[in-house]
């Protein structure tokens, strides 16, 4: 499983490389996951959302999912694996800034509480709606059309009007006459509505006349009158501030024709021109009362006055013609002028006579009553003349000849004719369009009323933008030069001539480019807006692709060695659980205890800080690359860290022993242990922290205890733990350092033991077991000299060599047999029992953390703590035999290191110890504990055959003890029973077992110092070789194998 | 079992998955990848929520059977468009908000307050934690041991909710004991 889990690791190294060379391909192009665009989506939209991955393994991790790869390899932010022991949130320290998941090692991925509609919400936000505007503005590109449409019906009405402008009365009644034969029945002369004055040489009518010219000054010169004018400025300031203005030219050309009309407007001048007339009028009925020399000159008057009408015509028409020419260039204006001086002369000298005689006609009639009546005549005249005012197109056409009478009136006949002459350029205008129409007849004239009509919709348009946007500031320096100069005057004239008609157009051409300049506005938003829209597409397409690229190739290896330490971790508090429940009621006590030190311990798991975990996680790294044998980059740096603190030990070892070899694979092994190591002393830190007093001063607490008892012998050893307690301390603080303090604290508080149960046992004089205890070392190398056989001297430097390793199974296990020997004398000292208890107690509670770390060694320390309550219970004898059926076994399964090791030990006391286990079989005869024997055997080897194996048949081991330890008992209370003579015999045996066991030097020590052992020695070997004879076939074989099977090692070893 | 070319899962269909591990799976398709062998499918929200829906992902190379429900052959609704930027803070939102608790989780917060947090953020979502302390809102923060008068803040309408929120759990509690 090691092997496999190692696989996985280096594949998920090969993958998550993988996975880095795979980033820049969704830059190049749509691949794999990516090409399918449903997918995409609904993975999308799922992005930030909580789910859970569900693993090969059956693990289970929780995270925020924050992006996935074109192979679908899925990465979680904030992941933490999700046990259903904890039903509270993860903490922090388990919690992983960010996993990937291959899509080859999850099974089903659950996002939950995922809202559809979230990622749509776009579509009521104000973004989105600013886009369906935007829709709306792409509809609206048919406005344009319409609003055209709407100014081409605009311009037809402008054309209607124009029309009833360009349409002379007379020539409308012609046009009648000859096409429809409809004759009209109206009169110029008005009789059917106004009483025709009688003009009279009477000196009432003219001191009428005086008066009437006296009251229109007066009204004039009125402050009234004045105001009016003012708002009728007021009128002028409007108009500029409606027109949109565009350009500078145009504006002044414009403001200069509006000027000029709104000067002809005031109703003074039209009452003044009213007046003119009637004077006219009334000379001309008296020149036709003195006799027939007269009536001629009416007709030639009645002449005249179709010509100037005919004239007013072509003045409009000419006014239309004009004012396109002057829109392409200013300079083919003044050439127009001219041309039209010098051919208009003889009609001009006609027309202005008779036009404005039908207008001023009308209001003069009325002024005349008011005269008779008083002073109400003058009041009511005013509002009748400003009522005249009301048709602005005829208005202005009346002012303008008005004007030339007033001024021929008040300078004479030479004035007059110089206003004729000003009056030609527009009339000669006039002419050739005249001569066009009447020879064209009925079908001619209707073509060229059309054509005219057509030429100002195409020309209109543009002239009365640059005409609006010029009245204002040409308005002054055109009355400046009315004001003082008459020719001026005169030269002002036929602009406003043209000025009425272009007025109405003006004002509709005015809404067009506003209706234009919308539109044009309109486009623009529909242009920006789609840029807007595709810009937010391609930010929302490339940037999930970036965020896709996001992985993290090492995440994988960090969530495989956290998974390998939760299955570490699950298989020990399965394999702590399991034992409690098979121990018996006396066992239940201790098991309790148990129980709680293991809660405390899961508590401490729980809360062990980040660095432990680190440590943790470096030592299951280096384990894995210490077991794969490839060194994995990943891994390096904390092979490194490890082999530095190998080196430490390793000096220290060397130190102790002079002569041990130098070997590669003895180098491996040993960083094995020393991971091991590393592991037991965090687990005796925490077992520190949790015992509130740490163990040497618990060791000093049991030992004041026999001070009772044997106050002088346990005087001097009090002493001892006072200056170990304060190393131990500093020692367990550094996790890594300590390794091989630890051991030689363990044998220092062995010693201890074996001299505290020594003196127990021998009763003899403590000032001699004080000495034994302190050259415990010299014996050692003393040993091998005295004694002579071959055979021991060949095993010595294995055996010191493999010392440190040795020792921490066998001394632990020789600790708990120290106890049968003070159970064997319950009856001379009943106190010792509780102490000796006491120590047991101890004794388990430091096995039991190193359960679950040293699983090659659990087996033995499960036996240990069997054996253990199995000594409380029954004979010595029956513990002894216990212990040793697993050394042997074990050695077989591990590695040929391991085997040689365990070799080592057993050739030194081989001979020794294989004789008494065949004396205990031989002297017990029973069958149950030979075959107890054998079970423990059995089992032994299979635990450290693999990791899990072993963690799943832990268990399996601790059900078949439970039966066997029921058997054991039972025997063992009869034997004691019936053979009271051969259990006094061995007690004195079993003593010197226990002796030779922890170690030669401490064995042989006694033998030579006291004489009293020396009877007790000779003894057991002819007991021993009494025995030889006696055993059967089948004992004698099993001593053979053992034998066999060493030797062959040693020779592997060789 | 992958499905063999040609044969596809039409979306909108009801399909019955059965994992490696015996765990069943049922929901609508909602999309299907031949090449991954990747099938999302659209259940109904594990918290009960009406408006949303729990997607699920599943690698068919470990499923064991699979089963057609319900096969839908009408053509399935156009795909809306996808807000990135909003997603990517939501993201970071979710985030954040889980360090932030396991945070308070590590640094000794008891069990009683964790509860007493997530009841909390239930009913109003603008609660985070400030060390041991939980905030609401800006306006209120409950101290340990996170009972109604550890309440602080200013009068409003969520301290008396949260007010109430505790007073209805420590009932609640008294009620169990």
């Amino acid at each position: 499983m090691k092997i496999e889990f190692n696989k996985t690791i280096f594949i998920n190294l090969c993958r998550g490389r993988n996975s880095s060379k795979g980033l820049p391909q969704p830059t190049i192009s749509f691949d794999g996951i990516y090409a399918n665009v449903r997918m995409v989506h609904i993975l999308t939209s799922v992005v930030g959302s909580k789910c859970e991955v569900q693993v090969k393994n059956g693990g289970v991790y929780e995270g925020v999912f924050k992006t996935y790869s074109p192979k679908c390899d899925l990465v979680l932010d904030a992941a933490h694996e999700k046990s259903t022991e904890s039903s509270s949130g993860p903490k922090r320290e388990e919690i992983m800034e960010s996993v990937l998941f291959k899509c080859s090692d999850f099974v089903v991925v659950q996002f939950k509480d995922t809202d559809s509609s979230y990622a749509r919400r776009d579509a009521f936000t104000d973004s989105a709606l600013s886009a369906k505007v935007n829709g709306e503005h792409k509809e609206k590109d048919l406005e344009p059309w319409d609003a055209g449409e709407l100014t081409a019906s605009e311009e037809l009405e402008a054309l209607e009007n124009d029309v009833s402008n360009g349409w002379d009365p007379n020539d409308m009644f012609r046009y009648n006459e000859e096409n429809y034969g409809v004759v009209s029945t109206y009169d110029s002369s008005l009789s059917s509505y106004t009483v025709p004055l009688e003009r009279d040489n009477s000196e009432e009518f003219l001191k009428r006349e005086a008066r009437a010219n006296q009251l229109a000054e007066e009204i004039e010169s009125s402050a009234q009158y004045k105001a009016r004018v003012a708002l009728e400025n007021d009128d002028r300031s409007e108009e500029e501030k409606y027109t949109a203005v565009q350009r500078n030219c145009s504006d002044r050309e414009g403001h200069g024709t509006n000027t000029r009309e709104n000067k002809y407007i005031p109703p003074g001048q039209r009452n003044r021109e009213v007046i003119s007339w009637g004077s006219g009028r009334q000379s001309s009925p008296r020149m036709g009362q003195p006799g027939p020399g007269s009536m001629p000159s009416r007709a030639t008057s009645h002449t005249s006055d179709f010509n100037p009408n005919a004239g007013s015509d072509q003045r409009v028409v000419n006014g239309g013609v004009p004012w396109p020419s002057p829109c392409p260039s200013p300079s083919s204006r003044p050439p127009s002028r001219y041309q039209s001086g010098p051919n208009s002369l003889p009609p001009r000298a006609a027309t202005p006579t008779r036009p404005p005689s039908r207008p001023p006609s009308r209001p003069s009639r009325p002024p005349s009553h008011p005269s008779a009546h008083g002073s109400p005549a003058p009041v009511s005249t005013m509002p009748k003349r400003m009522s005249a005012e009301g048709p602005p197109r005829m208005s202005p056409k009346a002012q303008r000849h008005p004007r030339n009478h007033r001024v021929s009136a008040g300078r004479g006949s030479m004035s007059s004719g110089l206003e004729f002459v000003s009056h030609n350029p527009p009339s000669e205008a006039a002419a050739p369009p005249v001569a066009r129409t009447s020879p064209a007849g009925g079908t001619w004239s209707s073509v060229v009323s059309g054509v005219p009509r057509l030429s100002p919709k195409t020309h209109r348009p543009r002239s009365p933008r640059q005409n609006s946007a010029g009245n204002s500031p040409s308005g002054p320096v055109l009355a400046s030069p009315q004001a003082g100069i008459t020719p001026a005057e005169a030269v002002s004239m036929p602009v406003p001539a043209a000025s009425p008609t272009p007025a109405s157009p003006a004002s509709n051409r005015a809404l067009t480019p506003s209706i234009e300049a919308k539109d044009s506005r309109l486009q623009d938003q529909r242009q920006n807006s789609p840029a807007g829209n595709k810009e937010n597409i391609k930010a929302s397409e490339t940037s999930p692709s970036f965020s896709k690229a996001e992985n993290k190739g090492v995440s994988p290896v960090i969530s495989e060695h956290r998974k390998q330490i939760d299955d570490l971790k699950k298989f020990k508090n399965d394999f702590r659980l399991q034992p409690s429940s098979t121990s018996e009621s006396m066992d239940q006590l201790l098991s309790k205890n148990r129980e709680g030190e293991k809660s405390r311990d899961l508590m401490k798991d729980k809360t062990e800080a980040s660095a432990k975990d680190s440590f943790i996680d470096s030592g299951s790294s280096s384990c894995t690359s210490s077991s794969s044998k490839t060194n994995s980059p990943s891994a390096s740096p904390s092979v490194l860290s490890n082999a530095e603190h190998k080196r430490g030990p390793e000096v220290t070892s060397q130190g102790v022993q002079t002569s041990s070899p130098a070997c590669k694979q003895e180098k491996d092994d040993r960083e094995e242990r020393k991971d091991t190591t590393e592991l037991v002393c965090a687990l005796r830190s925490l077992f520190s922290q949790s015992n509130p007093q740490p163990s040497p001063s618990m060791v000093g607490h049991q030992q004041p205890a026999p001070v009772y008892t044997q106050p002088v012998c346990f005087a001097p050893n009090m002493m001892y733990p006072v200056p170990v307690s304060p190393g131990v301390i500093p020692f367990q603080c550094v996790p890594f350092s300590p390794a091989v303090p630890n051991m030689p604290q363990q044998r220092q508080e062995q010693h201890h033991q074996s001299t505290m149960m020594h003196p127990a046992s021998a009763a003899g004089p403590p000032i001699v077991a004080t000495p034994p205890a302190a050259y415990s070392t010299q014996y050692v190398a003393y040993s091998p000299q005295q004694f002579p056989n071959q055979p021991l001297v060949q095993h010595v430097p294995h055996y010191q060599s493999q010392h440190p390793h040795v020792y921490s199974p066998v001394i632990q296990g020789n600790a708990r047999m120290m106890a049968p020997p003070a159970h064997a004398q319950p009856g001379l000292v009943s106190s010792s029992a509780a102490q000796f208890g006491a120590h047991e107690q101890t004794h388990a509670m430091y096995a039991c953390p190193k359960l679950p770390y040293n699983k090659e060694t659990s087996p033995s320390f499960y036996f240990a703590i069997s054996t253990g309550s199995l000594a409380q219970q029954y004979a010595h004898p029956n513990a002894t035999l216990h212990p040793h059926p697993p050394h042997p076994q074990p050695s077989a399964t591990p590695t040929g290191q391991q085997q040689s090791q365990h070799g080592g030990s057993h050739p030194a006391p081989s001979p020794v110890q294989h004789h008494q286990h065949q004396a205990a079989q031989a002297l017990h005869l029973a069958s149950p504990q030979q075959q107890s024997a054998i079970y423990h055997a059995g089992l032994a080897p299979t635990p450290p055959s693999m990791t899990p194996a072993s963690n799943t048949q832990s268990p399996q081991s601790s059900f078949p003890a439970a039966p066997q330890t029921v058997f054991t008992i039972h025997p063992s209370h009869v034997q004691p029973a019936y053979t009271t003579p051969p259990h006094m015999a061995h007690v004195p045996q079993a003593h010197v077992q226990s002796g030779m066991v922890p170690s030669h030097p401490t064995a042989h020590a006694p033998m030579m110092l006291m004489t009293t052992q020396p009877p007790g020695g000779p003894q057991a070997a002819l007991a021993q070789s009494a025995l030889q004879p006696i055993p059967v076939s089948t004992t004698a074989h099993f001593p053979y194998m053992t034998h066999p099977s060493v030797q062959a090692h040693h020779q592997q070893q060789l | 079992m992958a499905a063999p070319p040609g044969e596809y899962f039409s979306v909108g269909s009801q399909v019955s998955c059965r994992t490696c591990q015996e765990q069943r799976l049922q929901g609508e398709v909602v999309a299907f990848d031949y090449q991954s062998k990747m099938l999302a499918l659209k259940c109904p929200s594990s918290s009960g929520k009406p408006n949303h829906a729990d997607i699920l992902l599943i690698n068919l190379q470990y499923v064991s059977e699979v089963e057609i429900i319900n096969d839908r052959t009408e053509t399935p609704p156009p795909l809306a468009s996808l807000n990135v930027s909003k997603l990517a803070s939501k993201a970071r939102t979710e985030k954040e908000e889980k360090l932030s608790q396991a945070y308070a989780i590590s640094a000794g917060v008891s069990l009683e307050g964790q509860q007493l947090f997530q009841t909390i953020h239930k009913t109003i979502k603008d609660c985070k934690w400030q060390e041991k302390n939980i905030v609401v809102m800006e306006e209120v923060v409950i101290t340990p041991p996170y009972q109604v008068e550890n309440c602080k803040g200013k009068e409003g309408s969520a301290l008396s909710h949260v007010r109430k929120i505790i007073g209805r759990r420590g009932l609640k509690r008294w009620l169990s004991s």
